[in-house]
């Protein structure tokens, strides 16, 4: 074997097997990325070529063994090899299976009208609001404001009035024009601190802010007709609930909510949903439902796009790997390195 | 190569792969502004049918609102179909923005990330340029959340099969937290419970004291408290059950009984050893020790060449000369004979201790002596000096010395100890989590009840009973504004100037109009009270620009829109939003009505002054 096969070789095993070849070899070989530990192993065979060379066949055959034999090998503990074998043999893997931009480019279009049909966790959200209070922590764009139209859609059936509250005032003004379209422009009406727009439709929207004057005022005593006959509480972008100044405005409304009244919280995707719907359950006369998923109903891609403008994909899958930030599309990775390198001032290590 | 792609180039390479329409999330305003100005020679123009396409559309939402028709992007809006959507544009042109771009006739819009929550339109694809977010000054890493929320915009409902989500790097990107935020979990939220004036009016309004601390506890953040107080009481639980095997000896409280012992103990022995009071039988001994003494020690003879303190050793130390002119240091204690011998010795204070000649000879005789000699019989003085101790006299009363569990009590006292500390520090921790928010709760009824919005029977004063209807930031502030009686008789402008510099938290910085005198006083008066006001409340910015120019606006309903935005460097958006605060402020003031009904009358003028031209538009 000549200096250019071994190095030929030694590219094409994955780093963890390098590693463990350098072990007594190189100084301080964990420092090191592929292509530098390569650079120094070659520097090492000099010294010992044969050793190196063996080592490297035995590594090599014990790993085809370890991954034809797949969990066979009982003799090593079982965590152990579990850790080291499942990233390995899935990096090899994956490496065969790296969508290339085609692939990935793949189904992009319109796709042909089809009937709407409610998904399974909006019909169950809806069922479940006829009994209690809801928490919908999903995904951005997955169809919470579906569950909204049709609860509010029922409760104004009921002649129930509907409170519609938002944390920004411009998505305020945008659901009113949805609304309108949607319900008719005499059964939605907006309230800002000043103005009233249709104030006794049944179906009212405003910030949360307003809501919480307004049940300040109701506990106070002064009676509002509205929130007697309040039959539910949309408060969507519940995830404000942690923002640090505004978040104790969600928490005042969602405490001081007439109890007849349905709380349905809409939210993205949070860590802790759970959690909330526990909250609304210890302090709510009805045990809280929670309606919760991450798959998107559009499947979502990661690319990169180059400033030279090439376009690759950013995962090695072709969707995104949940769970595995690190198994970025090897073109990308070069890509990127390439892109440090360049911008970053020189001998100034990344943050 | 340019450290970041050109936005032409961008729109280019998109359009090439038909990822169109897409959003672009750029760092800053300016950054979309800028990106929109380069497309100003660009060659990208939009087939004509597409362009009176957006015409049609925009014509359309022009009737609504009016303010658009003559906005400055227009043009290039419709000859490429691209638009830049921030906070600093009119709510207007993002509601016509967003609507195009609903009706699918752009093909890219710029928006910052700050806004991305703001952004509720949808496209086919999201271009991602940076991984950090500027917040209150300084720059942080996105959450995971908020790529999420970022991503989640890509891929439209009914007009995709796929969303996707591109990356192009800028300088000081940081690629791991891109992809960590695009495959993780999202974060789990905390509760921001704070308590405001308001809250404790409002609360203590319709509800009795008692009843208030049960309502604190239906918070979230009471619901994460208990949370970890309950992680702590497990904790408890199991440092319990540790204990168990240390529990009552002898004694009931052993470990407090040893650790005052133990205590005692070594304070006693630290002071022994500071005092360096050697046992009477040694202490009497040292008069005899000097240079010349010949001692027998453990092993062979010796003459002493000097006695010495020793910082290290708790004895006193001697040097002594043994045979075959080895000079060694040994404590006093280890001298077992002292004989009825001396020689001359004189003392030098180095090494070896004693003129050279002297040293020779001193060797010499010490190999002459003769194998015995009569010890000198030392006397132990009878008069030992108690040690007028008080802790050592207390010892006396410690049951431990003698008790028959000593023995397991020193062996098990440092484990034990260790795990009571922790236990006392687990119940102080769950104490404070349990009654944290009712402790702020009462600091805050006493700022009230100090500034008389309560009585001393936590009732609302009559104060109390108008205060408590001004829900906003600065509360605090404006309601004592309100009592000194600093906007009897001042006109609509001047309140909404005020209320304005008040409402304004964005330190952007802006330009100066000419500020009216009577402004100006008034506002020094405010910056006065802030500034009294400030341990209880923190002071708002008070800026005077933002005050001249809604004062203006208030003033002067002949000047229009476009006059308002050329008096000032403010982008149109936050002039919007700017008179959009004051309006939720002087619509919180005019509710007073009934206690101030001069105040309210003003608040409802400049209500009705500032609701023109763009700000009708929008309820």
């Amino acid at each position: 074997m000549n200096t250019d096969e071994l190095e030929q070789l030694l590219a094409q095993q994955p780093v963890a097997l390098l590693h463990r070849l350098a072990r007594g070899r190189v100084h301080r070989h964990f420092r090191a990325g592929k292509k530098r530990l390569i650079e120094l192993l070659l520097q090492h065979s000099g010294q010992n070529r044969v050793g190196l060379e063996s080592d490297l066949q035995t590594l090599i055959g014990e790993q085809h063994s370890q991954s034809e034999s797949g969990l066979s090998h009982i003799h090593r503990p079982p965590a152990i090899t579990h850790k080291k074998a499942s990233p390995r043999g899935a990096e090899r893997e994956c490496a065969e299976t790296a969508v290339s931009l085609s692939t990935w480019l793949e189904g992009l279009g319109v796709p042909s009208p089809q009937p709407f049909v409610p998904d399974p966790w909006q019909s169950e959200a809806l069922s479940a609001l006829n009994e209690t209070d809801v928490v919908i922590s999903v995904p951005t764009g997955s169809g919470k404001t579906y569950v909204a139209v049709e609860a509010a859609r029922r409760a104004i059936d009921n002649n129930r009035t509907v409170i519609y509250t938002s944390p920004l005032k411009a998505l305020s003004n945008t659901k009113y024009t949805d609304f309108s379209r949607i319900f008719g422009p005499d059964k939605v009406g907006i309230l800002t601190g000043d103005r009233q727009e249709n104030g006794q439709a049944p179906l009212l929207i405003m910030t949360t802010e307003i809501l919480r004057n307004l049940l300040y005022d109701a506990a106070s005593g002064e009676i509002d007709i509205r929130l007697d006959t309040l039959g539910l509480v949309i408060l969507d972008e519940s995830q404000y609930l942690a923002d640090p100044e505004r978040g104790v405005v969600w928490e005042e409304t969602i405490i001081f909510c007439p109890s007849q009244a349905r709380l349905l919280l809409l939210s993205a995707s949070i860590g802790n949903p759970q959690d909330i719907a526990d909250w609304l359950t210890s302090i709510r006369s009805t045990v809280c439902r929670l309606v919760r998923h991450s798959k998107r109903s559009v499947p979502l891609r990661a690319g990169y796009l180059h400033p030279n403008g090439k376009l690759t994909p950013l995962f090695r899958t072709l969707g995104i790997p949940y769970g595995h930030p690190s198994q970025l599309h090897p073109e990308t990775k070069r890509l990127f390195l390439e892109y440090e390198e360049e911008t970053l001032p020189a001998g100034r290590p990344r943050r | 190569m340019p450290p970041s792609i050109h936005p032409v180039d961008l729109i280019t390479a998109l359009r090439h792969k038909h990822l169109t329409p897409a959003i672009v999330f750029l760092t800053s305003r300016r950054a979309c502004d800028e990106a929109m100005e380069t497309f100003d020679h660009a060659d990208l123009v939009l087939p004509s049918a597409r362009q009176e396409a957006i015409a049609v559309a925009l014509e359309r939402i022009t009737v609504q609102y009016p303010s658009i028709a003559e906005h400055p992007l227009i043009p290039i809006v419709m000859r490429i179909g691209i638009a830049a959507h921030h906070a600093g544009h009119l709510p207007s042109w993002k509601i016509a923005i967003e609507e195009l771009m609903r009706q699918g006739h752009l093909d890219a819009v710029f928006a910052t990330t700050t806004l991305a929550a703001g952004v509720d339109f949808p496209a086919r694809t999201v271009v991602i340029t940076q991984s950090s977010i500027r917040k209150s000054r300084d720059f942080t890493d996105l959450t995971i959340g908020e790529v999420q929320q970022i991503a989640g915009r890509a891929g439209r409902r009914g007009k995709d099969h796929v969303g996707f989500a591109i990356v192009t790097p800028s300088p000081y990107i940081d690629l791991t937290v891109l992809t960590k935020g695009l495959t993780g979990q999202p974060e789990a939220i905390d509760s921001q419970f704070t308590i405001s004036y308001p809250m404790v009016l409002n609360l203590l309004k319709a509800h009795p004291h008692e009843q208030i601390q049960g309502i604190l506890a239906k918070s979230f953040a009471q619901f994460q408290l208990n949370q970890r107080a309950e992680l702590l009481e497990q904790k408890l639980d199991a440092l319990r059950a540790q204990m168990e095997p240390f529990g009552p000896r002898v004694c009931t409280d052993w470990i407090t009984q040893w650790h005052t012992f133990d205590h005692a103990r070594r304070h006693r022995h630290t002071r022994h050893q500071t005092h360096r009071s050697e046992s009477p039988e040694i202490s009497a001994r040292l008069p005899f020790l000097t240079p010349g003494r010949v001692v027998g020690l453990s092993r062979g003879r010796g003459i002493v060449l000097r006695q010495y303190r020793s910082k290290g050793q708790k004895n006193s130390m001697l040097t002594v000369l043994r045979p075959d002119n080895a000079v060694t240091e040994c404590p006093v204690t280890s001298v077992k004979e002292i004989y009825d011998r001396t020689y001359d010795c004189a003392e030098t204070p180095t090494y070896p201790w004693c003129p050279t000649e002297t040293f020779d000879r001193l060797s010499h005789q010490l190999e002459e002596l003769p194998s015995r000699l009569p010890v000198l019989p030392i006397l132990r003085s009878t008069s030992i000096e108690p040690l007028p101790d008080a802790i050592v006299q207390s010892l006396g009363e410690f049951p431990c010395p003698t008790c028959p569990s000593r023995p397991t009590c020193q062996k098990d006292f440092v484990i034990a100890s260790r795990l009571r500390q922790e236990q006392q520090r687990h119940t102080k921790s769950i104490q404070a989590l349990r009654t944290s928010l009712w402790h702020r709760f009462q600091e805050r009824v006493d700022v009230l009840q100090k500034f008389g919005y309560f009585t001393l029977a936590t009732q609302l004063t009559a104060e109390g009973e108008w205060a408590r209807l001004i829900r906003i930031d600065h509360s605090l502030l404006i309601t004592e504004l309100i009592r000194a009686d600093a906007f009897t008789g001042a006109d609509p402008s001047l309140l909404a100037g005020i209320l304005a510099s008040l409402a304004h938290d964005d330190d952007r910085p802006g330009a100066f109009p000419r500020i009216s005198p009577g402004l100006s006083s008034l506002l020094g008066q405010v910056r006065k009270l802030a500034e009294s006001l400030s341990p209880y409340e923190d002071p708002p910015l008070l800026r005077a620009d933002v005050a001249a120019l809604v004062e203006r606006w208030v003033a002067d309903p002949t000047l229009t829109w476009i006059g308002l935005c050329r008096l000032t460097t403010m982008a149109e958006g936050d002039i919007y939003r700017l008179l959009a605060r004051t309006l939720e402020f002087l619509s919180q003031v005019k509710t007073l009505k009934s206690t101030h009904p001069g105040l309210a009358g003003s608040a409802s003028q400049a209500i009705t002054s500032i609701r023109r031209g763009v700000l009708e538009e929008l309820p």
